[in-house]
């Protein structure tokens, strides 16, 4: 009726229509809001943290490696500031899908929905080209191709590597390590998205190929490997700190500081007992000795006998632990290039042996000590007591007779000092005997033959030590002289340093304290004593006996005047798979000094001497000699001379003349003439060239002081 | 008919003016924080680029709102065939001189070095035409061959001036807003479903014709799966609302406007809202369109006759539809396609007439018969 009165007005159907529609938006809304809620408070916390993921760069920034010093304070390994490049493929690879690219026919279509529409779309379209479907992003962004491509000019890499690295599946990758300053400049003005560089810090070894036995080496991340390195690691390393970086979406950082940035805190360091200076000393003994005798290894150990301190630890050949896969002589490294990785592997491991801690070997005579301790110690023997030597042992059955080192002129009657200084195979059978081989067992154990130090190095080696209930005279025979029996050179040190220092077991302490960072001591390790062994008399007879060894008997060679050194050689055939190899020996020669108040043991072994001489007595013991010489005198240790000693003093000192490239005839008369005496090598000709001399010339000698000359 | 309106003129509505500015002003602040990383990045510098232009359009969009607001809108139908004539225009402008190509569209038109979008021309001046097209056969309207055929060949023409801009979402904004006013002014019930299936099957058909829309369907479906590629939108849209929460992360504080989602101020600018005010200020926005649309209405049912009651329908359904689509977009509740949020959503042609087409819905209210309700 309305409608035809007013013609022009809506009319009910229109307006029920108008708020039948009003109520469609509204319930269309309503769902809006529910979904919107569930988006934003159901599932809210869950996509935040992928968003998070994705707006976070969480960088590692690595703490700064402590130091290793040496006991006075000197830096044997330090890390230095460099820079480092990283990316995060998700930001490079986010460039090449701005360029999109990312769309093609190849959607994965698993639903039916999916495939249906595929289908009708491909009958429609006849596979029209394809249209890019994301709004370009047209901003300085570069591919993944260009980035590879500015880096590799820049760092100087290959292109493929590089592009590899970059466009890996992984949220963070280092590209390159340890860059120069140029090249961050550089890659800071290419301004490159998903391309930071970021603080890191690199270990270097100043010294080279010094201590490394000791200090080890890191891998790139700067974890420790080897050495110390490795086994003080967690100290070392500190807390990485961490940096998040919240990016946009062509991974650039964002401009709020929203930035998080927890401090690194940096590695403690670790202070040595080991002294820089004592370690030279040891490092070039150990060098001339590997050397001048042509040996497979030769190793110097030096240790403070009262603290079991490792003063120096040297073994060589060696490598520098600034680049520890590559071996310092340069044949070797030929070599090596063509060697395949698994080969290569086992080389690098055994240049990373350290011989002084994971090798053990036949002591020899130098264990002979050990033998006449437990003897003294025991009552089995005492100074004045008097062995027989006709040549043989005659006490044990054996298919092959046990003979003195000396069988073709026994050494006869004579004391326990004696036997000792004659290095007597026949009256330390005897003395082996008397201790019995249960006692004697015990002993060793006591002395921590047989089981690990304890040092703070990594592989130690626990040596082997026979059970009694496995051992026949026999074995107590040939143990007694140091045959039979397994020690690591660090074993037989600590062993002695027992004898020498009033009869304490030390653990070897190669770390001395931990400092910080302004030099307070964190942690400090004081000497542990782990049993006393011997009775102050029985260190006081061995010293006269050790002195003895080298003023009267085989140890000459050590004598240093002023410093009363106390040794004993030893030379011993080496066990290999488990015969004696024929003519291959470890020289060795061990000594305390000054013999009145020991400051030091020193243990010298020359693996498998090829030089002339395989004796201890000649190619050992002037080698510690000097080093005692020179560590007592850096040391500031008194000489004392004696009485005698004074007296020769005043007239007796030579120069040591210069007899290098002369024939030995030459050398054997210059050195005659001003009172000097030198080695004696047989089966030589007369006009043999002397390749080098020991000591140098120019050194001050006593007169009569042996020369040992080698020659070609 | 003059003295009919002078004697019935009253106030405008006053709710929907406030409203309506509320929400512009909230979109000049959306505008500013969602663009500034574009255009700090993208124009040397310049983070005021796109809050410039929004203002100025904004400006001249409120100036055309008063001046729409005090023009009888009767005036519009006396001027029918230019408003016709204007939609051809318009509509084929695109493909003259003046017209520029942007992703793979031909959208914008230049006039006077001004990037002018001839579709959202066409959307009022379609729904203008068709009020006075839909009252003409008002008698007829329920009809097969009189009312039906024609009015959806006018559906079919207007909303195909825009398709031809590629401009298909568009498109269908209009397509849905004319039915709608068809709907309103007494189709046929049965007749206008089968128009709905007619219309599905040809949407799905447009969909299928191009790969992108193909993959904007399956991004809808599966957002995360194709992160990477279709999806990035949508996901980067979730991630914004969901970094919102309840209270949001604070003004100026979104992350998403980043480079994460592409034109953050605007098709995906209720992400932004969403991220920076959370759901709190996203109920806020919606409850202000819920008024818009609720005055709308009003509007178009207190109209003193149907070519103004049309009019309004038309342009709340604009303004409705628009922003249903816009929030379902956003929060993937539908395939993603690009449609500007009414008066936040940056983008000075919109802005412009969404403006001037509220100041023709106040000029009709001023001519509400409010005893009539």
């Amino acid at each position: 009726m309305k409608k035809r009165n007013n013609k022009k007005a809506p009319n009910v159907k229109n307006k029920k229509r108008m708020l039948f529609l009003l109520l469609g938006f509204c319930i269309v809304t309503i769902g809006l809001i529910i979904r919107l809620g569930y988006i934003q408070i159901l599932q809210g916390n869950d996509l935040k943290k992928q968003a998070l993921e994705q707006w976070a760069r969480d960088i590692t920034i690595n703490a700064k490696r402590g130091t290793i010093y040496d006991a006075k304070g000197k830096k044997l390994a330090v890390s230095i500031n460099t820079d480092t490049v990283i990316c995060f493929p998700q930001d490079v690879m986010k460039a090449s899908t701005k360029k999109g690219t990312a769309i093609n026919d190849n959607i994965q279509t698993d639903s039916k929905i999916l495939q249906i529409i595929n289908s009708i779309s491909n009958i429609i379209r006849n596979k029209k080209p394809i249209k890019q479907q994301s709004e370009e992003n047209k901003i300085d962004v570069k591919t993944p191709e260009e980035i590879a491509e500015t880096l590799s000019n820049i760092l100087e890499m290959d292109y493929e590597e590089l592009y590899e690295k970059i466009t890996k599946n992984s949220k963070y990758v280092i590209v390159k390590k340890w860059i120069t300053r140029e090249q961050v400049e550089q890659i800071r003005e290419a301004d490159l998205s998903g391309i930071n560089i970021i603080d890191d810090t690199k270990r270097v070894y100043p010294y080279e190929n010094f201590a490394s036995y000791i200090l080890g080496f890191t891998s790139v991340d700067q974890e420790g490997l080897y050495g110390i390195e490795s086994t003080y690691n967690k100290y070392l390393t500190g807390v990485s700190g961490r940096w998040v970086v919240n990016t946009d979406g062509n991974g650039r950082e964002l401009p709020y500081g929203f930035d998080e940035y927890y401090e690194p805190q940096n590695g403690l360091s670790v202070v040595l007992t080991l002294d820089e200076t004592i370690q030279h000393f040891a490092e070039k003994a150990a060098e001339r000795a590997y050397v001048d005798n042509n040996a497979l290894k030769a190793t110097v150990l030096v240790m403070d006998p009262n603290s079991g301190d490792i003063l120096a630890m040297s073994s060589k050949p060696d490598y520098d632990p600034n680049n520890p896969r590559e071996p310092l002589d340069e044949t070797k490294k030929q070599e090596w290039e063509n060697l395949s990785s698994q080969e290569l592997q086992k080389e690098w491991f055994d240049m990373w042996r350290n011989p002084i801690v994971n090798d053990i070997y036949e002591p020899g005579s130098t264990f002979k000590l050990v033998t006449t301790a437990i003897a003294l110690e025991e009552n089995k023997t005492s100074m004045d007591h008097t062995y027989y030597c006709d040549g043989y042992v005659r006490e044990v059955k054996s298919y092959k007779p046990i003979k003195c080192w000396r069988y073709y002129n026994p050494h006869g009657s004579q004391t326990l000092a004696e036997a000792l200084q004659n290095s007597c195979n026949d009256a330390l059978a005897r003395i082996g005997l008397d201790i019995g081989k249960d006692l004697f067992y015990k002993y060793l154990k006591a002395l921590g033959f047989g089981e690990k130090t304890g040092i703070d190095l990594n592989g130690e080696a626990s040596g082997i030590v026979n059970h009694p209930s496995y051992m026949k005279d026999v074995n107590v025979v040939t143990q007694s002289f140091g045959q039979g029996i397994s020690v690591t050179p660090l074993q037989l040190v600590n062993a002695v340093s027992a004898i020498v220092n009033g009869g304490n077991l030390m653990e070897p302490r190669i770390v001395k304290e931990l400092i910080d960072e302004e030099g307070n001591v964190i942690e400090e390790f004081e000497p542990v004593i782990k049993r006393k062994v011997f009775s102050v008399e029985t260190t006081k007879d061995m010293l006269d006996i050790m002195e003895s060894v080298v003023t009267e008997g085989s140890g000459k060679n050590a004598y240093i005047p002023g410093y009363s050194v106390g040794g004993k050689t030893g030379t011993a055939q080496k066990v290999i798979d488990g015969k004696y190899a024929e003519g291959k020996y470890v020289t060795s020669f061990i000594a305390a000094a000054p013999t009145y108040d020991p400051k030091l043991v020193v243990l010298m072994t020359i693996d498998e001497p090829t030089g002339g001489s395989y004796y201890g007595s000649i190619i050992a013991a002037p080698l510690v000699g000097e080093i005692i010489n020179e560590t007592l005198k850096y040391m500031d240790v008194e000489p004392q001379y004696t009485e005698q000693e004074l007296g020769l003093i005043e007239k007796s000192y030579v120069e040591v003349p210069e007899v290098r490239g002369k024939t030995i005839e030459e050398a054997s008369k210059l050195l005659s003439k001003i009172g000097l005496d030198h080695n004696i090598t047989l089966d030589i000709d007369s006009d043999t060239i002397v390749k080098d001399q020991f000591p140098q010339p120019g050194t001050e000698v006593l007169k009569d002081s042996l020369i040992t000359l080698m020659m070609n | 008919m003059g003295v009919q309106s002078t004697t019935n003129k009253k106030t405008c509505d006053w709710v929907l003016v406030f409203t309506v500015i509320i929400l512009v002003l909230i979109g000049f602040i959306m505008v500013y924080s969602a663009s500034y990383p574009d255009g700090y990045y993208k124009f040397g510098g310049n983070g005021f680029y796109f809050l410039k232009k929004q203002l100025i359009a904004g400006a001249v969009g409120i100036v055309a709102m008063l001046i729409a607001m005090n023009i009888n809108y009767r005036i519009y139908k006396k001027l029918n065939k230019v408003i016709f004539l204007v939609c051809i225009v318009a509509g084929v402008s695109l493909f003259t001189a003046h017209g520029t190509e942007a992703n793979g569209a031909q959208r914008w038109i230049d006039i006077a070095g001004n990037s002018v979008q001839p579709s959202e021309i066409i959307k009022i001046a379609g729904v203008l035409y068709m009020a006075y097209f839909l009252e003409s056969k008002s008698a007829v309207i329920s009809k097969f061959k009189a009312g039906f055929i024609p009015s959806i060949l006018l559906i079919g023409l207007f909303s195909g001036l825009i398709a031809i801009q590629k401009d298909l979402s568009t498109s269908a904004v209009l397509a849905l807003s004319l039915s709608i006013m068809f709907f309103a002014a007494g189709a046929n019930i049965l007749y206008f479903l089968g128009l709905g299936a007619v219309g599905t099957l040809g949407a799905i058909f447009l969909i299928a014709k191009e790969q992108y829309r193909i993959n904007r369907v399956l991004s809808f479906l599966d957002p995360f799966k194709y992160k990477m590629t279709v999806g990035w939108q949508v996901v980067q849209s979730l991630y914004a609302l969901g970094s919102g929460g309840l209270f949001g992360m604070g003004l100026g504080k979104s992350r998403q406007k980043f480079f994460y989602i592409p034109e953050p101020y605007n098709d995906f600018i209720f992400s932004i809202i969403g991220e920076e005010m959370g759901f709190i200020g996203c109920i806020l926005i919606i409850l202000l369109f819920v008024v818009v649309i609720w005055r709308g209405i009003r509007i178009a049912m207190n109209a003193p006759d149907m070519f103004g009651s049309f009019v309004a329908i038309g342009i709340t359904s604009i303004i409705g539809i628009q922003a249903l689509i816009h929030i379902a977009v956003v929060t993937s509740s539908m395939p993603p396609t690009g449609i500007a949020l009414p008066f936040i959503s940056a983008g000075g042609t919109s802005l412009f007439v969404m403006l001037a087409s509220v100041g023709i819905l106040l000029n009709i209210s001023k001519y509400s018969d409010t005893y009539r309700s």
